[in-house]
């Protein structure tokens, strides 16, 4: 599949899960991106496990800016408090507008699992056709163990009752995927 | 507590309940009908037979390999920092989990979906022992509170209205929770996130095993399955040895059809992808404690089956559930123990025993959706019958219609001669629509929902000899299977064929040792008899002699196609006849169309609209589906499309006599799709399906007609 077919393909197929999907140029749109969400859904606290220091100082000082608190480890420590959690995606899978984590880290785990909003940033070139084309990569994290690899595929969701389709039961109630062009 | 009906009468009666039950009536259907077309939809230009081809190949290839996988695992699992263990029974896996808890000085356990450990009662059983278990998924959380089992596979508790789960949830956290479903999850999110936090032990289950790495899959909607392997600091999965596969492309393979299949999703919202004990900080030196515990309870041995083995391809998706008539209308409660669908009716006897088993394993109309819709390609019917032999050999007394059929059916000369002294002794009952005016005095009123046929006064075989005709330089030699129905009922069905094939150059023979097909004998369980009859059949209709077998009947041709080669299979002589008449069987739509090839030239273009059913054993059972409606247009009728037109009549041979209120609601509605279309005329290609339609119409006043497609056809010739 060509890239660009890939892309849409994931857009499409995210959207059809509830997920928003927005393409964006640079990191900085992504902080501020998460940062103005939060305030608009009046969120006090933002979780960002991964990012590199750079990353960190610049969301640091978005963060106060916007009166928000960064949570960037030790999450176990604030479990309650997550409201937004930003994370990057490892990958993209298009046939099923799947992102995947490799959630490893306790911390990723944390943010992408119990905050009421999580914003992933997945880079486009990370984008692949099918879970097939992630096989070879999976099966080499899956031989260094310890190792937790997450397909999400839109907010958590239910249907237990009377069938009707019902958003954030345990996990996020919203899932933004913020496509980076690299 | 799941408290299963052991005797058909105790069964009847909560069938007869459910059937009352309107909202689970309207909830499980419009279920049916949006899962049916999220399956066109997600698998629009995939080769869904290859897939399942693939997904089957590969589970019977790992089946004989299952303690070679585990211990593969095992080793992959320990290095990494696992405990794996083995559990022979249900008790032993249980307690090991008891103690594992035990040893790590565990209170509170939080849960995540598992039907492993629905089976095995896991949650009684550390109850008992002192610990808090919360079940976490939401459906499974309702149950839990409710004390009830799961009524379905992957939607336990689509039984519960919202006003139910609200009173529930009224009464568990002492404030008022209105009958918002938003609020209701809500409500669920608040009260489950305490447990999460505060739990020492998480247990789920998991969708893979992966032996090549030690790696486990899960799948999840709520995600709570993600928060149980992550908060706790010990993780216990159960996991029953059939889920054990080589490698992740087995698991990815099956990861396409097992979500659409479950609940029409092309993927779950999470998979879980775990290998060895993760950063855990509470746990010890910052990991998780993990275990992995497989249950065999019986599982090893069913895997060395020759005919069972088949049952363990199941990957738990509930298809079988959301495709079935039967669960549709009176929910999983009443159609399984702890594993519902037509999957729970075999595992049940295996894993929780013949008791459970007895009177639910005979609840099937044998139309072969499951088997359609599997997508692990199990042949369900085939095994829901199988097990049913299998628990009549516990029973102290045979149903009296076994023994009647004993007797009965492998003596043709003794069956047909009964059939005819019926024909006479019904005689002052004969109305002249061809019913008889009164049901025989042994029916109960629950028979009342359709209209009995009369036995012909002349069967078919006595009519052939008048009508045999010698064609002299025929193309094709077809030896017609007539079928019961058509021989001792519909004989003009019969005439109607042979009316069509005059002057075409076909030599037709109606060998007279044909009996019976033997299907009812496998609907009863009895094998002995349907092996009798088959080799009957085989000797009167030796295929050496015929280009084509035909038949009218697609219960019978679908029969002949599905068991001859299973009943037969192992006998030497008869194993090369038997695949030699299956090259050679068709339905009667096929022969027309594809075989004849008949153009429209020949008929009348009277553009009669008329509405069509469609047989189970021929679409499904025969894979027919196109040449019936194709020959509809030929004739010059306009097929007018009915909804849910592949869907059972409700007939299933003896079916409706055993659960006649079933097959009264299953025939209602079929009727009500036929009458939503307009049409003047329903047709169909089985003479089965006609009895019942036919008789359903004329009970309920209905001014359609209803017949077999060939004399329809035969009544649409130009003279």
């Amino acid at each position: 599949m060509a890239p660009n077919k890939m892309i849409a393909t994931l857009k499409e197929k995210a959207a059809a899960v509830q997920v928003v999907v927005t393409e964006i140029q640079d990191l900085h749109e992504a902080f501020n991106y998460a940062i103005d969400l939060t305030r608009k859904q009046g969120g006090a606290a933002m979780a960002a496990p991964g990012w590199d220091d750079a990353s960190l100082a610049a969301l640091r000082t978005g963060c106060a800016q916007a009166g928000l608190a960064l949570l960037a480890e030790n999450l176990r420590e604030h479990l309650a408090e997550i409201h937004t959690g930003l994370t990057w995606a490892d990958w993209g899978i298009a046939e099923t507008g799947t992102l995947v984590l490799d959630s490893s880290s306790e911390d990723l785990r944390l943010a992408s699992m119990l905050s009421e909003t999580h914003v992933a940033v997945l880079p486009t070139s990370k984008v692949l056709a099918t879970a097939g084309d992630l096989e070879e990569e999976m099966k080499r994290l899956m031989q260094s163990p310890p190792n937790y690899l997450a397909f999400i595929t839109g907010a958590s969701r239910t249907a237990d009752i009377e069938r009707v389709l019902t958003l954030g039961v345990h996990g996020p109630l919203e899932l933004h995927l913020l496509l980076l062009k690299d | 507590m799941i408290n299963t009906a052991q005797n058909l009468k105790e069964y009847k009666k909560r069938l007869k309940k459910a059937l009352d039950n309107k909202f689970l009536g309207t909830t499980l259907g419009n279920f049916a009908s949006a899962y049916k077309e999220a399956q066109g939809r997600i698998f629009a230009g995939v080769d869904v037979p290859g897939l399942i081809r693939e997904i089957a190949a590969g589970k019977d290839a790992a089946l004989p390999r299952l303690e070679e996988l585990y211990e593969a695992f095992k080793t992959k699992a320990e290095a990494a920092g696992v405990k794996v263990h083995l559990a022979a029974t249900a008790l032993a896996a249980n307690e090991i989990i008891a103690r594992i808890a035990q040893d790590s000085g565990v209170k509170k356990v939080v849960k995540s979906k598992s039907m492993t450990a629905e089976e095995t009662f896991l949650n009684d059983h550390l109850e008992r022992e002192g610990l808090e278990v919360v079940e976490t998924d939401l459906g499974e959380w309702i149950i839990q509170l409710r004390r009830e089992g799961p009524s379905h596979m992957v939607m336990p508790a689509i039984h519960l209205s919202r006003q139910e789960v609200a009173e529930l949830f009224t009464k568990v956290t002492g404030q008022t929770q209105e009958p918002d479903i938003e609020k209701l999850v809500k409500v669920a999110r608040k009260e489950l996130r305490k447990a999460f936090l505060e739990a020492d032990m998480g247990i789920s289950g998991a969708n893979f095993a992966i032996a090549e790495s030690g790696a486990l899959g899960i799948l999840s909607n709520e995600g709570n399955a993600r928060l149980t392997t992550t908060l706790p600091r010990v993780h216990v999965a159960l996991v029953g040895v059939d889920k054990l596969v080589p490698d992740l492309a087995t698991a990815l393979r099956i990861l396409k059809v097992l979500p659409p299949r479950a609940t029409g999703q092309i993927i779950t919202s999470y998979v879980s992808w775990i290998t060895g004990p993760n950063e855990c900080p509470p746990g010890p030196g910052g990991k998780k404690e993990m275990h992995i515990v497989f249950l065999d309870n019986g599982r090893l041995a069913l895997a060395r089956d020759p005919v069972f083995s088949q049952a363990l391809r199941c990957v738990r998706c509930g298809a079988c559930a959301n495709v079935c008539p039967i669960y549709a209308q009176v929910g999983g409660h009443n159609y399984g123990h702890v594993y519902i669908g037509a999957i729970g009716l075999i595992l049940t006897y295996f894993y929780h025993g013949r008791k459970n088993d007895r009177a639910i394993v005979q609840n099937c109309l044998n139309c072969q959706a499951c088997k359609a819709v599997c997508p692990a390609g199990i042949d369900l019917p085939h095994l829901i019958k199988e097990t049913y032999c299998e628990v009549l050999k516990g029973e102290e007394k045979l149903p009296l219609k076994n023994r009647v059929l004993k007797r009965v059916l492998k003596d043709r000369r003794l069956f047909h001669f009964l059939l005819r002294r019926a024909s006479l002794a019904q005689k002052p009952w004969t109305r002249k629509e061809g019913f008889l005016r009164h049901l025989p005095f042994f029916f109960g009123q629950e028979h009342e929902f359709r209209s009995l046929p009369v036995i012909a006064r002349v069967p078919f075989r006595d009519l052939w000899s008048r009508m045999y005709q010698k064609v002299d330089h025929p193309r094709y030699r077809v030896a017609l299977f007539g079928g019961c129905l058509v021989d001792f009922v519909y004989p003009e069905q019969g005439v109607a064929l042979l009316k069509l094939l005059k002057d075409r150059q076909v030599q037709v023979e109606y060998p007279l040792g044909q009996t019976c097909c033997g299907l009812p004998a496998k609907m009863m369980g009895e094998k002995e008899v349907a092996r009798e009859v088959a080799l009957q059949n085989l000797t009167a209709l030796d295929p050496g002699h015929y280009d084509y077998i035909l038949t009218l009947c697609a219960s019978c041709g679908s029969h002949i196609k599905e068991a001859y080669p299973k009943l037969l299979g192992a006998d030497p002589g008869a194993r090369v006849k038997v695949e030699q008449m299956l090259g050679k069987l068709i339905d009667f739509s096929s022969f027309m169309t594809n075989v004849l090839k008949v153009k429209a030239e020949r008929f009348k273009q009277g553009k009669k609209q008329v509405a069509y059913h469609s047989p189970c054993h021929l679409c499904r059972g025969m894979g027919v589906t196109a040449a019936p409606r194709e020959l509809l247009g030929i004739a010059g009728l306009e097929y007018v499309p009915a909804k849910d037109e592949d869907v059972c009549c409700g007939m299933g041979g003896t079916f409706s006599l055993d659960f006649p209120e079933l097959s009264a609601r299953l025939l209602e509605q079929k009727l009500d799709n036929v009458a939503a279309t307009g049409a003047g005329l329903l047709v169909t290609d089985c003479p089965g399906c006609v009895l019942q339609l036919r008789g359903g119409m004329d009970k309920r006043g209905g001014k359609v007609q209803v017949k077999h497609i060939a004399e329809v056809v035969a009544e649409e010739i130009k003279e």
